[in-house]
């Protein structure tokens, strides 16, 4: 048996002249394929795509914060940069692994290129995490109902973690030959970002990781936040071009130029590190002080109907749909709380900035209504019950004090305007029930229902509206008297009599008691 | 030792290599020209080692050499020698995931072949030149070692480098695919500088110009085969028993002994073979010619 050669073995032009620089891009392409087919990159890579959808698709009907929505882009793509990692490490180590290295390096493309084209090769992968967070944020931004600044250096974070981790990939390749290196390494940095550099943002050390979670109860104001995202962004591009290029010097590039450039991203790593660590900026304290105390000398107030509603600058667009609650709430209540100029403001506890999960107390002050940053969702019954505890007990701190069967007046102002109120009871509900007693959540102190109070408003919220708002109004001053009991305001709004025991239990105490 | 080549691809003068005490190269020089030269030795006598540093891979602790004009000694210099230089190492490694395109492609990007489409035409127009068109498609894990011999072959020609080495392309082959073999390495020296290292006397006599031996990490011959091969005129003959006083003697198939050495008075001579001139030119320096 011959082989027939039916090509020539020469190539016709046999000489091509140096492109070590083009060498080194088409074989970051090679890589980044190589890379892009990996298992655990696809599969991650799905993983990612489907978060995003779900969380997109979870939060229909909430109303996006955009200064929070940013931060919220960065925890995924920690899981991308885990699988670059590990993908690009293998790919590193597969010459040692293969036995390619004897001949590779005799090859014109000299390690260093080599190490240089690994690094490039993650910038598809980083690529596509930046697609990922700036969809996931421009939809929450096109909601309606969206509000707030997003911040670049915030969007930047995951990004750049997905190409910090690559870099340490190749970096931990040049320094260990063994493919279980990466693995271990890993598993000693995530243990030291649990125990040393917590990713909660409390302290300085936590701003040594990737990626600073921080959230607490509600959003702030974008001015508010303080959080270094500018320094972080500079720290974690030192330490992308730190871990880049001393992986160049091990694989070889020793070149003044490089040691240069070593020294120059160690710098600029360690003023990145400086400026982050530095804690909360100067003028934060004093603003957050100022918003948490005296709002009302940072916000802006539109008068719609009736009511003021008074905003921080970046809410002042949601104003119509407080309004809106407002009035549906009114529209059921009788006597003079039907047309009572109310004032909505908006009310943070920023004292101990984000991490804070503080209660704002009930205000004091007549006809004034404390609505939060978020809105959507829960938070809408929730202000709902807050409105009709102010037209039913006259001020915040007296409703959240309610324990008698005024409940019974306010819930149903809260929920009888609402599409489906039953829905609405259980959603207002801190245990999610519509039967038996609760807590009923509202944006400053909570209220209490009593078992037979929300027999009472179950009953209510399933009879048509009209007929029972023709009631209420009717009746208004008994039922918005603290000495009427619960079984004469069921009396007067036509819910039968509880049985007896069910009686004799309510009149024993009331719903604060249970 | 004739037939020197005038303008040679190679020029080695002087190629000194020690590992610990042990010479690896002692004070050797080459001269390589166009066609295959063959590169003979017993185990540990340098061959490698001398094509490792004519590759590039190990500098010389003495002695310098020239490909192409080309000095390896300053960086620029051995980017050059690279940039003419196929190299197929021993028992290669191979990426077992790549096809043998991927492979073979992955290797041209590292010779600079940057422009994609010319690439790929290149890389298709090796593995035709190997006769692996058909699999190239297939991962190397599923190809068997005479095919992927036949991929490293194909990756030490890709970019048609002027100077290819070849460091024991047929070992582990079965007579078939070394058949095969030779017949690509033939033509791959037609219009190149071909090193051949191997321990197959044969592949040397059926494809090189010119062949070189080694022994303890200095050249002891080098010259044309047919130079090679007349050291042993004279000097090798048959008879009915094993010669005491040849310095290897072997029964041969028709039960009648060949005996390589000084010969007797009145001994039968007989033709010689480049196997016969290659162990006379050993002088029993090899252990395995000594077993023999």
């Amino acid at each position: 048996m011959s082989t027939v050669l039916e090509t020539p073995a020469r190539a016709v032009e046999p000489a091509h002249p140096a492109r070590p620089w083009a060498a080194v891009f088409a074989l970051a392409r090679f890589e980044a394929r190589e890379l892009r087919m990996t298992v655990s990159f696809v599969g991650i890579a799905a993983l990612y795509i489907a978060w995003i959808v779900w969380q997109s698709t979870r939060s229909e009907g909430d109303y996006p914060v955009l200064q929070d929505v940013d931060r919220a882009t960065q925890s995924m793509p920690l899981l991308m940069g885990l699988a670059v990692m590990l993908g690009v490490n293998r790919a590193v180590l597969r010459s040692h692994r293969c036995d390619t290295d004897r001949h590779f390096d005799v090859l014109v493309v000299e390690p260093w290129r080599r190490t240089v084209a690994h690094v490039l090769s993650v910038v598809p992968a980083v690529l596509f995490t930046a697609v990922c967070v700036l969809v996931q944020f421009t939809w929450a931004a096109l909601k309606p109902g969206a509000v707030g600044n997003g911040s670049p250096a915030e969007l930047a974070v995951g990004p750049l973690t997905v190409l910090l981790f690559g870099v340490v990939g190749v970096l931990l390749a040049r320094l260990f030959r063994s493919v279980f290196a990466a693995p271990v390494i890993l598993v000693l940095l995530l243990f030291g970002m649990l125990f040393v550099a917590p990713s909660s943002g409390s302290n300085w050390t936590s701003w040594l990781g990737p990626v600073v979670t921080e959230s607490g109860s509600s959003p702030f104001p974008s001015d508010l936040l303080g959080r270094p995202a500018g320094w972080h962004v500079l720290y974690l591009v030192g330490l992308v071009l730190l871990a880049a290029l001393v992986a160049v010097l091990l694989s070889g590039g020793r070149t003044t130029v490089v040691k240069v450039a070593v020294a120059g991203s160690l710098a600029l790593t360690l003023v990145g590190a400086v400026g982050q660590s530095s804690g909360t900026p100067a003028g934060s304290t004093p603003a957050r002080d100022r918003a948490t105390n005296a709002p009302e000398k940072v916000q802006s107030c539109l008068k719609r109907g009736g009511s003021t509603y008074c905003a921080f600058p970046e809410w002042t667009g949601r104003t119509a749909d407080w309004a809106e609650v407002v009035d549906r709430v009114q529209n059921l209540a009788g006597g003079s709380a039907g047309g009572e100029r109310l004032t909505v403001r908006q009310r943070i506890d920023a004292t101990y900035g984000l991490e804070t999960d503080t209660l704002i107390s009930p205000s004091t002050t007549p006809g004034q209504v404390t609505v939060g940053t978020d809105w959507g969702g829960n938070r809408v019954p929730e202000f709902a019950a807050a409105v009709a505890s102010v037209l039913v007990a006259g001020n915040e701190k007296a409703g959240s004090t309610v324990c008698d069967a005024r409940m019974v007046t306010i819930m149903w102002l809260a929920l009888g305007g609402e599409s489906d109120p039953m829905t609405a009871l259980r959603n207002v509900r801190l245990d999610d029930s519509v039967s038996g007693s609760a807590i009923v959540l509202s944006p400053t102190e909570s209220m209490s229902m009593s078992a037979e109070q929300t027999r009472i408003v179950v009953d209510l919220l399933k009879k048509p509206r009209y007929s029972v708002a023709g009631k209420v109004k009717a009746k208004w001053t008994e039922l918005t008297s603290p000495k009427t009991s619960t079984a004469r305001v069921a009396e007067l709004l036509g819910v039968p009599a509880a049985d007896k025991s069910a009686a004799k239990a309510e009149a024993d105490g009331d719903s604060c008691q249970e | 030792m004739s037939d020197l080549p005038t303008t040679p691809t190679v020029s080695a003068s002087g190629l000194t290599l020690r590992y610990g005490g042990t010479a690896a190269l002692d004070d050797v020089s080459v001269r390589l020209g166009e066609g295959v030269t063959g590169l003979l030795g017993p185990n540990g006598a340098g061959k490698t080692t001398l094509l490792r540093v004519l590759a590039t891979a190990v500098p010389p602790d003495k002695g310098a050499f020239t490909v192409l004009g080309n000095d390896p000694g300053t960086t620029a210099g051995r980017q050059e020698v690279r940039r003419t230089l196929g190299y197929l190492p021993q028992a290669p490694g191979f990426h077992p995931d790549f096809s043998a395109f991927e492979f073979v492609d992955y290797v041209a990007i590292l010779k600079e072949l940057t422009d994609r489409a010319a690439r790929h035409g290149e890389v298709r127009r090796v593995l035709d030149a190997v006769a692996l068109s058909d699999v190239r498609g297939k991962r190397i894990k599923k190809l068997s070692g005479g095919m992927r011999q036949r991929v490293a072959l194909a990756a030490a020609l890709v970019g048609d480098p002027g100077f290819l080495v070849l460091d024991e392309p047929t070992v582990g082959l079965d007579p078939e695919q070394r058949m095969r073999f030779r017949e690509l390495i033939a033509r791959a020296g037609e219009g190149r500088t071909v090193l051949l290292s191997t321990h197959q006397t044969e592949d040397v006599a059926m494809l090189c110009h010119r062949v070189i031996v080694m022994v303890r990490g200095r050249v002891r011959f080098e010259g044309t085969p047919a130079e090679l091969t007349a050291r042993a005129a004279g000097r090798v003959w048959s008879s009915t028993e094993r010669d005491p006083g040849a310095w290897a003697g072997w029964r041969t198939g028709t039960g009648s002994f060949r005996n390589v050495g000084e010969p007797p008075a009145g001994a039968e001579l007989v033709e010689p073979t480049l196997e016969d001139g290659y162990l006379l030119t050993l002088d029993g320096e090899s252990s395995e010619v000594a077993a023999a």
